[in-house]
């Protein structure tokens, strides 16, 4: 069952072409992941895909429905979930606070009933402590606190952009465990990330862009071996 | 408490005035009971604020704080321009003061308003709305990936609190049974408001009542010493506020006491 659709997206700023007709699929319960090299534009996908930006053609049926015309929030308020690469913790308001945000305005919950979910979601994730200010977490908790964030919103496809940037080895088996364990639930799960063997490890399908465009898709062995995605990161063979 | 929400409006002057107006006219012409008039002042400044505020509020931050400033501009001089209507540069008399002047019932009218524009902050602080606005404020794009419609609340916020000014501004007009361009919309009431509430701290109910209890005795004490002087103390005050207490005095004594707590 189809969830996702990119039709023919092309998203430009000024005279940068960042997205160059997109196309792409995403079925339900898939984990995909997204590789590219840096200025690809992997993160401009998330965010007009999330609604941050409107994309200047394209396409974008979500659920069977066009949502390319929609709102930021509305999209989150469907099932559209995504974290940030570069992280972005609300400073004024504490753990618990940042992830009733979710629950609040991407479900529509009450406060009792928001900050309960949320304590759900923290303990699912392993988060204690839940008073503290965000400037006393460290990356891990910071990283799941996004998680959590996004996750409140109960999104049906979540978009998790480098989320294992920073983490360390055991950090980064605990997240894959995790990202799997949400993906159990029935959430599809999109995965942008340059660390090359969470990958291969956790994806099913993987989609190679370059410049805007996609230049390969399909089992992570293939892509990974596909010469033009060498090239994209290595360089050209002199 | 649009200040809350990382927009800072001063468009405060602008729906006092107008407020004020809307009050005093509907007196003059209409016979309208003094204290009903100034719940049409309160609607009207809602009004104003709602219908202006879908076109401004797609601008922020700074760029918002100017249109707000030249709104109250706007208002003043339409107000001048329009003689027949609203008495032009000379202003209105009222025939008589609300209450007829009556000191103790003016006080108790003007409490009675206060304790409504605290109500409304609580209600503010305590529910939802205070995660939408401070959300908004720390970064807005987390803000409506999370599912928050910023430009539905900053509307509804901006109407609300214009409408407390046109509130406060009808009962002004009633009380001094005076309307006029440079009284009703006088940068006075922009400047004193704003530098209370940043000096007592924006984060709270409580502190733009600090601010306003220990500006306000000071402001009386030093106009007693330099005319305009207090001008130029809170000049310097909301300068000193922005470098080193960005969260005013209650916010700022909120944070140490915390970290004394936390570090115990």
């Amino acid at each position: 069952m189809q969830i996702l659709e990119i039709e023919n997206l092309s998203k430009c700023f000024g005279g940068l072409t960042a997205l160059n007709q997109v196309n792409a699929r995403f079925e339900e319960r898939e984990i995909v992941g997204i590789i590219g090299p840096n200025g690809a534009g992997k993160t401009t996908f998330i965010n007009v895909v999330s609604g941050v930006y409107p994309p200047n053609s394209g396409r974008i049926i979500f659920d069977g429905r066009d949502i390319t015309k929609l709102p930021a929030h509305t999209r989150c308020r469907l099932g559209i979930g995504r974290t940030f690469q570069v992280i972005h913790p609300l400073q004024d308001l504490n753990l618990l606070q940042n992830i009733m945000v979710g629950s609040l305005f991407g479900q529509g919950n009450g406060l009792r009933e928001a900050r309960v979910k949320a304590q759900e979601i923290c303990e699912f994730l392993g988060l204690d402590q839940l008073e503290r200010d965000t400037s006393q977490l460290d990356i891990l908790e910071i990283k799941k606190m996004e998680m959590a964030r996004a996750l409140a919103t109960h999104p049906k496809i979540l978009f998790l952009d480098e989320i294992m940037a920073g983490l360390s080895a055991d950090e980064t088996k605990e997240v894959i465990e995790t990202i799997r364990t949400i993906r159990d639930q029935g959430i599809t799960i999109c995965v942008v990330e340059h660390v090359m063997s969470v990958i291969e490890e956790l994806t099913e399908r993987v989609i190679a862009l370059d410049g805007g465009r996609i230049i390969a898709q399909g089992q992570y062995k293939e892509v990974a071996n596909n010469p033009r995605v060498i090239s994209a990161y290595l360089g050209e063979e002199e | 408490m649009m200040f809350r929400s990382g927009q800072p409006g001063l468009s405060v002057a602008g729906f006092f005035g107008l407020g004020g107006y809307a009050a005093a006219l509907s007196f003059l012409y209409w016979g309208v009971n003094p204290l009903v008039s100034i719940a049409l002042g309160c609607l009207f400044s809602l009004l104003v604020a709602f219908i202006l505020g879908l076109v401004i509020l797609r601008i922020r931050g700074l760029y918002f704080s100017i249109a707000t400033m030249s709104l109250s501009e706007i208002f003043r001089v339409i107000v001048m321009n329009w003689h027949r209507f609203t008495g032009g540069p000379s202003g209105k008399a009222l025939p008589s003061a609300v209450f007829n002047g009556d000191s103790a019932k003016i006080f108790w009218l003007f409490l009675v308003l206060t304790l409504l524009t605290v109500i409304v902050s609580e209600i503010f602080e305590r529910s939802r709305i205070h995660f939408a606005l401070t959300s908004i404020r720390n970064n807005e794009i987390v803000a409506k990936s999370s599912g928050i419609d910023v430009f539905k609340y900053l509307v509804v916020v901006f109407a609300l609190t214009s409408a407390l000014q046109g509130m406060i501004g009808g009962a002004y007009a009633h009380s001094y049974a005076f309307i006029s361009p440079e009284g009703s919309f006088n940068f006075n009431f922009v400047l004193l408001p704003v530098t209370m509430a940043l000096f007592g701290g924006i984060h709270s109910t409580l502190g733009p009542i600090v601010g306003a209890v220990i500006l306000g005795v000071v402001g009386e004490y030093l106009k007693l010493q330099l005319p305009y002087g207090h001008l130029l103390v809170y000049g310097v005050i909301i300068v000193i506020v922005i470098l080193f207490l960005p969260k005013g005095i209650v916010g700022t004594a909120k944070e140490r006491l915390k970290h004394k707590w936390a570090t115990i």
